[in-house]
């Protein structure tokens, strides 16, 4: 157990890295899911990553107002939440008409 | 960062250690003593009584769901007063009036849903 | 720097009011219950014509607020834009809403909540401004789009919008942070600042942001490959909002698409151009062939409005101020040939409850005004001479031509062909097929009016495009300084 790799700084790369990594599992979900739920869970994901990485970028970015990147992941986590709210209520609407929220059997209306 | 980095090591060093040990007793005794299953002993075990017939995912009822969209947006509102509660002496006394119309719009929001009978468990 | 903010509140006065208008609009919903039904379209559309008038009290002035709203000819150009579209559907939609849906205050407000999103979208010079008002133009949608909580197709087209809107934001957001990376700002002049002595090498960072954001804001304007979403929310909504869908929505797209490329990436135009250049010939491939096989006019309209979509991409592609001044010729026009369109359709619609091609046959001899302007509309978005859609769209495919993109405005060209074949499918129903129903339909007066107004406009537009053409370069040419 090599002490030098732990004492080792975590960069702009290792962040975006594991912003990317999170993003591509949230992509992944959202496309693969049948389940409308489990689409948006994916699509939140994928929102995570996207706070990650604007964090990461205020961090370590030289820039005049470092504070943007702050500002915007409040803003994002905000419209994730209305967008959760939203997304839900729908779901529900469709559930009592259809008994089902699979988008693939939600099919009245050709994809 | 180097120094708080460093003292984590400790740390590391007894997290390794203890899964060795817990695993290597865990291996060993499922090595070393004799093993037999019958279908009584797969059951779970709740305090000698056998297990309770119902379904074990108990749904929860759609109209709770009202209430969880509710306190989401009331919980996540709060993220905005934080930043706010920080540069309010610098920003002023605009900043009071601007959260104050904020807090408004959103009280407006659930007076609106309120007279509108919306939060009636019926 | 936070001592030389703008912070003067006045400049947004027009969208003050239009938060007003919505909390009236909800109050009356919530406390008169008698007049909400019969008068609230008309107190809305009152409002927004009166806040309409306010904003030309702007005209001419350029100023910011704190830098990240500018209010300047473009700002009050969509401004009465669309103000003036909110106002227009409002009126369509008086007799559906009061026959067939339910809280029309609720639908109402959020048709007001809507125009404050798509004004911001046009006004906004920074990134986040942008994005969140773009979040609550889509916002509002979503829920009108599913507004008809009855109707099992409004449901499914709404949650469908809502999980394809969501997940293009996501993208779009993605692609926002590594511009916001790359540069180092979410400002536009920030941005054009970063980029302005070129960039040194190869910035993947850059790259990579601007094919996500194309992504995300293709979804949003439905561009092909991300068009999915479009005929089943079409097709969904309640008809007034499927032309609201398809002009404001649309257009407010373009909108923030015209001054965020112009402002902030235009020293970086070799990177993007050939996005759009590809993007808008699939797109106007795509949408007008698809088109061909559709037999509900709404899937109909929505395949062709994907087309418009195609020729309006061309001229992002070709981005200048003779494009761009052009481009907003041709999406005024083309907001109220379709406006036109959709009122007649809905009014047949209130009157037959039948929205399938082949249900319109007759139309002639049962509602000939309706027919009439119908068949205007129909022959103005496929760019027939005399009509709104052959001038805008002959000042708009000569700008891009002069860019250089000379191939683009030729596969624009043969596609006005093919989509003229799918309107004189429908204009052939409506003239040459036998009625099922013999009898003439009782029109209301109301609506006979409005539809002769728009059909009016399309007519206007056709024949003095130059009124108009002046007034779009007077908005654009702040862009390009």
């Amino acid at each position: 157990m090599s002490i030098v790799l732990l004492a080792a700084r975590v960069d702009l790369e290792h962040v975006l890295i594991v912003g990317a990594v999170l993003f591509a599992i949230g992509l992944y979900v959202a496309l693969s899911k049948r389940n409308a739920v489990a689409v948006l869970m994916g699509i939140e994901l994928m929102l995570n990553a996207v706070n990650l990485t604007f964090i990461a970028f205020a961090r370590f970015v030289e820039s005049p107002r470092p504070l943007d990147g702050h500002v915007f992941v409040i803003f994002v986590i905000t419209v994730a939440a209305a967008e959760a709210a939203v997304a839900l209520a729908l779901a529900v609407a469709v559930y009592r008409h259809r008994e089902t929220i699979d988008v693939g059997k939600i099919s009245l209306l050709r994809w | 960062m180097q120094v708080l980095l460093d003292n984590y090591v400790a740390v590391l060093l007894a997290g390794v250690i203890g899964f060795i040990l817990v695993g290597s007793a865990l291996i060993g005794s499922r090595l070393l003593a004799p093993y037999s299953s019958s279908r009584q002993k797969e059951t779970s075990y709740e305090c000698g009584m056998v297990p309770a017939a119902a379904p074990i995912r108990s749904q929860i009822h759609i109209r709770y769901y009202l209430f969880a969209i509710l306190f989401l947006i009331f919980d996540v509102e709060a993220v905005f007063l934080f930043p706010w509660a920080v540069t309010f002496l610098s920003v002023g006394k605009a900043a009071f009036y601007e959260m104050v119309l904020f807090i408004a719009v959103l009280g407006g929001g659930l007076a609106y849903a309120w007279k509108k009978g919306v939060l009636q468990w019926k | 720097m936070s001592n030389e903010l703008n912070l003067d509140y006045t400049l947004l006065t027009p969208e003050f009011c239009l938060a007003g208008l919505a909390a009236i609009v909800l109050g009356i919903d919530l406390f008169a219950p008698q007049v909400r039904k019969e008068w609230l379209p008309y107190i809305t559309a009152a409002g927004l014509i009166g806040i309409l008038g306010l904003s030309l009290g702007w005209v001419e002035k350029e100023s910011d607020f704190a830098g990240i709203i500018a209010v300047d000819n473009y700002t009050t150009f969509f401004r009465v834009f669309f103000l003036a579209t909110a106002a227009v559907v409002v009126l369509m939609s008086a007799q559906f809403v009061r026959d067939r849906l339910k809280n029309p205050g609720e639908y109402y407000a959020l048709l007001v909540v809507s125009t404050i999103g798509a004004i911001y979208m046009a006004a906004s010079r920074e990134l986040l401004t942008a994005y969140i008002s773009l979040e609550v133009l889509s916002f509002s949608l979503y829920v009108l789009v599913s507004f008809a909580r009855m109707d099992p197709r409004s449901n499914e087209g709404g949650l469908k919008y809502m999980l394809l809107g969501a997940f293009a934001s996501a993208l779009l957001l993605y692609g926002l942070s590594f511009i916001y990376g790359s540069a180092g700002s979410t400002f536009y002049s920030d941005i054009a600042a970063a980029y302005a002595g070129g960039t040194e090498s190869f910035d993947l960072a850059l790259l990579m942001g601007l094919v996500l954001l194309l992504a995300g804001l293709g979804f949003k304007v439905a561009a092909v490959p991300f068009h999915m979403w479009t005929p089943d929310a079409y097709e969904g909504a309640p008809l007034p909002i499927t032309a609201y869908l398809s002009a404001t929505s649309k257009i407010a797209g373009f909108a923030l698409l015209l001054r965020l490329f112009s402002s902030a990436f235009m020293p970086v135009i070799d990177d993007w151009q050939w996005m759009f250049a590809a993007l808008a010939a699939l797109t106007m491939v795509l949408g007008n062939l698809v088109a061909l096989q559709q037999s509900n006019i709404k899937r109909l309209l929505a395949y062709s409005s994907i087309g418009q979509v195609g020729y309006m991409l061309m001229a992002i592609a070709a981005l200048s101020s003779g494009t761009a001044s052009a481009l907003l010729l041709h999406m005024s026009g083309y907001v109220v040939t379709n406006l036109a369109a959709f009122s007649c359709i809905i009014a047949w619609y209130n009157l037959t409850d039948k929205e399938e091609i082949a249900d319109m046959r007759g139309m002639a001899e049962r509602a000939p005004l309706l027919a009439a302007a119908l068949t205007a509309a129909l022959f103005s978005l496929s760019g027939m001479p005399l009509f709104a859609g052959f001038f805008t769209k002959f000042i708009l495919f000569q700008a891009v031509a002069d860019e250089g993109f000379l191939w683009l405005a030729v596969i624009a060209v043969v596609m006005s062909f093919v989509s003229l074949y799918y309107y004189l499918m429908v204009i052939k129903e409506l003239y040459i097929s036998k009625p099922e129903e013999e009898g003439r339909l009782q029109v209301p007066l109301s609506v006979t009016g409005l539809t002769a107004a728009l059909a009016a406009g399309v007519f206007y537009v056709g024949i003095f495009p130059r009124h108009l053409f002046e007034v779009a370069q007077e908005a654009t040419n702040l862009l390009f300084v």
